[in-house]
């Protein structure tokens, strides 16, 4: 043992003090980060539960209005045909807006499961948006909103414009975005949808007139589940979904979204999706490439 | 070596099979860890992007942690016995060397490899992980074996 002086052991021990001191504080950031951590997991946990009650009801109210909307023009008049047309079109926004969300959900599977992969064609993006505005033009009837396609890309005249994009992610991507306008929009009003392209970006803005979303609000609805209880023409509907898989298909894309919104003014979401290449950067595309040159390592 | 099938691994996906498959990914600071039975000769692998899930997004294997757990479910429900599982990681290199933030993403993105794979008592019996190049590997499902190549393209 050797000795030491006075003055080398009071700094030793102050060394050592800061030593521990300085790892309390790391202790203590940690486990506030755990305490973060279990936090979320505990909000993510009841937003999960809530979500099943949601969805139950998603599905199970649309069955029960075909199920007795269809016994009740079963049991028409042979003469009363009128009644029967105002049924069938309740029969079909049900069932369309089921279709929707189940759609969403085993998207929404898919991706949790990392089954999600681009399915890369060449897209007639007109065709794709109109077939998208058309299938919701009866919801968007109902609520006296008229739904404006502006399409902004010169390609020669009669031409069709081609984007290299997978159609399907598109389609519910615009899908989600179209819905939560109409839903978040007043009676007698519009959606207003507008494509244009620059370079190799394709941009889809969708715009709405209605409620808006306030500044802190914009931050949250992209969690999954999380659904804004402002939904005007809604009575609640919805699972909370669209949003976290519309933005999970654009990273599969590799696009973005932005939200430009205010409160009581209305909401535009901006898609920005980039052409996707024709071969996957690195491999030829066609497969010749499993055997490397000699300078691959085995493991 | 015609009696391969072939799959590309797409980031945030995962894939796993019994049948003889060449899985090709490409890697930047992405990791990707395939797990092999060599008993029942089944292969599995993932292709994560970051490392732990924010509790917000869906809960996809674009994160490490979400990936990991879901590649072992996957592997055990094809029949793998967890005591036979081994596992071998690539990827985690820095290419965006200006990005501060962005030159994280790798090495946080094996720490949780290494972390889970050590608390789950899965072995590690290979790894090429780090650096500041992109990696091309194959996998080959039925004999575990992976070929691994650096590349010097930009890669996410």
């Amino acid at each position: 043992m050797t000795n030491i002086s006075d003055r080398q052991l009071i700094k030793e021990i102050r060394d050592r003090l800061a030593d521990r001191s300085k790892f309390e504080r790391e202790i203590n950031s940690l486990s506030l980060e755990l305490q973060e951590v279990t936090k979320r997991y505990k909000e993510s946990e009841s937003l999960k539960s809530h979500f099943i009650s949601n969805i139950s009801n998603e599905i199970v109210n649309p069955f029960t209005s075909i199920l007795g909307l269809s016994k009740a023009i079963l049991s028409v008049e042979k003469n009363d045909w009128k009644k029967v047309v105002s049924m069938v079109a309740l029969i079909h926004s049900e069932a369309f807006n089921l279709d929707f969300q189940l759609k969403n959900i085993f998207v929404a599977a898919k991706i949790e499961a990392g089954e999600v992969v681009p399915n890369i064609a060449k897209v007639n993006i007109r065709n794709v948006i109109q077939t998208i505005i058309d299938s919701f033009s009866l919801v968007a009837r109902k609520m006296a909103i008229e739904i404006v396609f502006n399409f902004d890309i010169e390609y020669g005249f009669g031409k069709n414009f081609y984007f290299k994009t997978d159609s399907e992610k598109i389609k519910l991507i615009v899908s989600n975005m179209l819905n939560n306008a109409l839903k978040y929009s007043y009676k007698d009003s519009k959606v207003i949808l507008t494509v244009t392209v620059d370079e190799d970006f394709l941009t889809i803005a969708i715009q709405d007139f209605g409620t808006g979303i306030s500044e802190k609000n914009q931050k949250i609805i992209f969690e999954r589940f999380k659904r804004l209880d402002s939904g005007i023409n809604s009575l609640n509907r919805g699972h909370g979904l669209g949003l976290s898989i519309s933005k999970a298909l654009l990273d599969v894309l590799g696009g973005s979204i932005e939200i430009d919104s205010r409160k009581g003014e209305g909401s535009t979401f901006t898609l920005h999706i980039p052409e996707a290449k024709n071969v996957v950067e690195g491999f030829s595309g066609e497969g010749n490439d499993i055997f490397f040159d000699g300078d691959d390592e085995i493991f | 070596m015609d009696q391969y099938l072939q799959h590309f691994l797409y980031p945030s996906t995962l894939f796993a099979s019994k049948d003889s498959y060449v899985v090709k990914t490409i890697l930047g600071s992405c990791v990707a860890i395939c797990l092999w039975d060599p008993v029942a000769k089944i292969g599995g692998i993932n292709h994560y992007m970051l490392p732990n899930w924010n509790g917000n997004d869906l809960a996809s294997p674009k994160y490490g942690n979400i990936a990991i757990e879901k590649l072992i479910e996957r592997m055990l429900q094809l029949g793998s016995r967890y005591e036979n599982l081994q596992a071998k990681i690539f990827g985690g290199g820095d290419l965006i060397a200006v990005d501060r933030s962005a030159m994280l993403i790798g090495e946080r993105n094996i720490r949780v490899a290494r972390m889970m794979l050590e608390e789950k008592k899965i072995p590690i019996v290979a790894s090429s992980t780090g650096g500041k190049k992109g990696r091309k590997i194959l996998f080959f499902t039925n004999t575990g074996e992976v070929r691994h190549k650096f590349i010097d393209k930009q890669v996410r």
